[in-house]
Formats: structure tokens, sequence, C-alpha cells
């Protein structure tokens, strides 16, 4: 008989619907759905990018996946267990880590910090010490470790956030906007950092709002946008569903007026959009699939001064911005 | 065993990590001189009335400091965790409820029988109060009782924070309940009847009046009541307070709190 494995993380009509209060006396309630009828499953051992814009449902997911709220109405399971019946042990097997300068004790040192924590998550006393030693060689932290974290750069900060994440060895990582504030190569150890997690078997479930490091990192993709998921797949799938052909990208210093309306006007040409770039502008103009708009656009160009012309396939950028406007 | 690792040194590091009153430059004027500067007034208001002795003052007035870093640090242990950004964190974790708040409050303890201890023996010093040598293992005893229970319910406090962002404004209230009901600086039985009715409930009450006995030269087996009545307090607050956390915790949960409370 084959036995099929369960996935690592299972979502079902997941709802969570705020209520807040305002006033003294006269006290009037709001409720705001943050999340509505989420539905997807992670499969162990996989890399599951959730993205979608601020406000869309992503942390509060991620919350309701981590124990931290409970769901209005859905459910979810965690390596098997209900989030809501079974929280304790939900919260001895997932790691979570959330990008910001948040969410540490500045006063101990980053040490203190990784000791407190594995105290926390139940690291056995023999093991402890051998951990956080590896840990903060994994983030690149050594020498700094007895320093107080009141002291430390985001950059750090944000290293000494997964050391914490991983203290306990957890099966699933949720990692919430991780790379926030990281400078590039810090962004890039991170992914680097990620991806060797994932290749020693972790389960991790991202949010981010960089387009390339959820191409570069994700097996499978969630746009999640006002609360409702509008798109899964892997990266190479959204980028399929994308309706947009070919991106022509324009570097042009002095855009002459009504240029703008004369491409948008271009039967082949879908959307328009410019984008000041120190004293350039670039024209990011996305045509109907199967068309070709160059010579058009550049007609109405004649006479400007260009710098780069770049014609691309659409990205994963691309494909997200559209699903999340349709939405 | 993780549960007494949890105990001891979370607990220790948390105070470390919480208690930001671990600088000098707060610690020495709160902990040290503020205490005598209440001895002081008391004891002069005292001899100017004409009531009671300077030691009657004196004790009380060192004992309830105590109550200081027991009411204050152990409502912090909820407090400072959210200004911290660490709550939710604390809150996902599978730490055991029990131990991880109970340790917290072990250093707190020892912090407010210290700060209590300093007063005394300082106090008396300068203002030439005789203590018997004879009575100061007792003292030291209903001193550490009087700790105990106070962070009992500066535990109590500390639950109370998962609702209410800002813990220190009642811990000031509690601090100055302590300083009329309690027995400080008025006898419980020269107050009106409501009054000791509400003081018999109260942490200090028993163990400040136990002091006073044992300074005057009583056994400690002759106060162990007093004591045993003081310490059941404390465990009566503090289970309260535990009941309150994990009731507040799934509250915060339900209404999303943690964050925004």
């Amino acid at each position: 008989m084959v036995r099929v494995a369960e996935p690592v993380i299972q979502v079902d009509e997941l709802v969570r619907t705020f209520h807040t209060r305002r006033g003294l006396f006269r006290r009037s309630g709001k409720e705001v759905e943050a999340v509505r009828g989420v539905s997807f499953t992670v499969e162990r051992g996989e890399l599951f990018g959730l993205l979608g814009p601020n406000g869309a449902g992503k942390t509060t997911t991620i919350k309701m996946l981590i124990t931290l709220l409970l769901p209005t109405a859905g459910r979810a399971r965690v390596l098997g267990h209900d989030v809501v019946k079974d929280a304790h042990d939900v919260r001895g097997k997932v790691g979570y880590v959330f990008g910001g300068d948040r969410g540490l004790y500045e006063r101990l040192s980053g040490l203190d910090n990784l000791r407190y924590f594995a105290e926390l998550y139940g690291v056995p006393a023999r093991e402890s010490k051998q951990r956080v030693g590896e840990l903060l060689e994994l983030v690149g932290l050594v020498g700094r470790e007895k320093e107080r974290v009141e002291g430390y750069s985001r950059g750090m900060r944000q290293r000494l956030h997964i050391a914490r994440g991983l203290l306990h060895r957890p099966e699933v990582l949720f990692l919430d906007e991780p790379s926030i504030g990281i400078d590039p190569v810090g962004a890039r150890e991170l992914r680097a950092t990620v991806k060797n997690l994932v290749d020693a078997g972790t389960t991790v479930l991202l949010t981010t709002h960089y387009m390339f490091e959820a191409d570069e990192l994700c097996d499978r993709i969630a746009v999640i946008a006002q609360g409702r998921i509008v798109a899964q797949g892997t990266p190479a799938d959204l980028k399929q569903q994308v309706t947009t052909g070919t991106v022509i990208e324009i570097e042009i210093f002095g855009l002459p007026d009504g240029v703008l309306e004369k491409v948008r006007a271009e039967p082949d040409v879908q959307s328009v959009v410019v984008d000041v770039q120190g004293q350039a502008q670039v024209l990011t103009v996305h045509a109907q699939p199967g068309a070709d708009v160059l010579q058009a656009v550049m007609a109405h160009l004649e006479g400007s001064r260009f710098g780069r012309v770049i014609t691309r396939e659409p990205t994963l950028e691309d494909a997200y911005i559209e699903l999340v406007n349709a939405a | 065993m993780n549960s007494l690792r949890l105990f001891f040194v979370g607990g220790l590091i948390s105070y470390r990590a919480l208690f930001g009153w671990l600088s000098p430059w707060i610690l020495i004027p709160t902990f040290l001189f503020a205490p005598l500067f209440q001895i002081f007034l008391f004891v002069y208001i005292g001899r100017t009335a004409g009531v009671s002795d300077d030691r009657f003052f004196l004790i009380g007035n060192a004992v309830v400091n105590a109550a200081v870093p027991c009411l204050f640090a152990m409502g912090n242990t909820i407090g400072g965790e959210r200004n911290a950004g660490t709550l939710p964190l604390l809150i996902a974790s599978p730490a055991k409820r029990v131990p991880l708040f109970l340790g917290r409050a072990l250093p707190v303890i020892l912090n407010g029988f210290l700060v209590a201890v300093f007063a005394l023996v300082v106090g008396a010093l300068l203002l030439r109060v005789d203590l018997p040598p004879a009575t100061w293992g007792g003292i030291a005893v209903a001193i550490a009782a009087c700790s105990i229970s106070c962070t009992g319910l500066g535990l109590l406090g500390a639950a109370v924070a998962l609702r209410v962002r800002e813990t220190a404004v009642m811990s000031n209230i509690v601090l100055g309940t302590l300083i009329v009901f309690a027995g400080v600086n008025v006898p419980v039985g020269a107050m009106p009847g409501w009054m000791q009715g509400v003081a018999q409930w109260l942490p200090m009450t028993h163990g400040i009046h136990a002091t006073h006995d044992l300074a005057a030269g009583r056994s400690l087996g002759s106060v162990s009541g007093a004591l045993l009545t003081e310490l059941l307090l404390g465990a009566f607050y503090a289970t309260l307070g535990l009941a309150l956390l994990r009731w507040l915790e799934w509250e915060s949960r339900a209404r999303a709190t943690l964050d925004t409370a």
C-alpha cells in the first residue's frame, strides 16, 4: 500500500476577522476581514512563498500558523497538529523569524539572547552551548556575540533573529520579510542560508516584497491580495499567467509633453508606467501578447535623448503586479 | 531538567533583560536612597507628633520597600516584553508557563529582600535604633516572607499587563495601598474596621506585624502563624496570577491584543 505523505502545512479556508472599538463612552466598532478563506498546502522540504502587498493578510496568516492568533474560521494543521487544539505541539517544532529591529532583548548581548531563547525552546543544556556557537558562526556574528544588542546594526539584528529562529532545529521555518532593511551583501548571504536550510530538509514558508528573492528561492508561490489567494503555482507558472507580452524599458532624458498619452493610445500597448531615476525617466511599456510595439513607441519619442533601451520577457514582478491589480 | 533550567537560568537572564533599573544611576537612588528618605520622613514625623517610637516607623518603612522591586519588576515581566517586541516570541514558545514566570520571580524576591535589609540596617545605624543581634535571623525570615508574598501580587500585575499596556501606574497604586493599609505607619489595630479587613488580605500586613514582634524579642516560633499567613497570601496571589496569565494569553490570541493592548 502506498502511503501518501501529509502536507507539512495544510491550510483550509482560513479566516481571521479583527474587531476594533473606538471611543470611551459612545463606542463604535469596526470589523476588518484580514484573511478571507485562504487555502494552501506546503509539502515537506518545500520553500513556499507567500507574496502580497502590505495589509494583504500574509503576516496574519503566519501568526495563525505559529499559534499567535486564533482563526475566526477554517482550520490549519502544521506537521499534523491543529494550530488551535495542539498549539503546544506546533510551537516546539516550528521557528519564526520576522524582519525589523524589534524582538530582541536590547540590554543583553547577542550571546545571552540566544542562551535565553534556547531555554525557552527547551534546547538541552549539553547541546545549547554548541548549538549557539554553530549558529553564531552560521550568521557571521562570531566576535560580536558578547556585545549588547542595543549596539547592533540592523543587519546584525536580523542575523541574530535568524539564529534565534533556528536554535531548536525547527522542522518548519516561517520567515516573515526576513531581508527587510538588510544590505545587498547581507541579503545575498541570507538567501544562501535559506537555501542551505531547505537543502538540509527544513520546510520554509517565506513572505517577501522582493520578487527576485521569491523567484530565486521559492519552489511554489501563492499571491495573496485583500485576504484572498489570487494565484498559486511555481514562479514559472505565475509568469505564464501574465497576459502581457514583451516588456520594453526605455531610459529617456526629458519626456516630451503628450507623448505618454500617445503611447498609451497605441492599440497593442497594454500599460505604460513612468519611473523617475535620477535625471532620467524610465518608460516601462507592456505590450499585448505577441505584439511588437517597439517601433511604434520609438516613433513617438523621435527627437528625444535616450539612454538604454531594453526589451525583455515578463518577470515575476510583472506577474505579481498584474495579479494584485486584478484582485 | 528543562523546567529547572528555565526556572533558575531563564529567570536570571530575563531579570537582566527586562529590569531597566539595573543601572547604577537608577538603582542606587531608587533602592538605596529613596527607602532611607522615606524612613527619615516618617521617623521625624513620628518624633514631632510624639506618636510611637523610632523602631516602629523604621521597621514598617524599611520592610515595605521590598515591595518596590517585587511589584514593579514583576509587573514588567510582561510589559517589558511588549516594549521589546519579544512578547509574541515568548507566547509562541513552547516554554512551560509555571517555571517560566515563577523563575522570573526568584531574582525579584532576592532584590526585594536586599533592598529591605539594606534600608533596615542602614536606617537603624543612622537613627541609632537598637535591633539586638539575636533578632536579626528572625527578622530576615520575616522580610523574605514579605518579599515572596509581594512578588505573588506582582505576578498578578504581570498577568494584567497582557490586557493593559501601562502597568507602572497600577504598581504605584498598589504600593500606595500597602503603605496606607499594611500597618507601615499606622498600626493595623488602630485603623477603622473596614481598613483592618482590607489589610488582612494584603501582602506585608502579617509580615510587618511579625517583624515588630521579632524586634521586640519574641521568638520565630511565636510569629510562625503570621509568617505562614503571609506566605499563603503570596501563594494565593501567585496562583491567581498564573491562572489569569493562562486565560489572558488565550484571550490575547483570540482578540489579537499581543501587539496592540
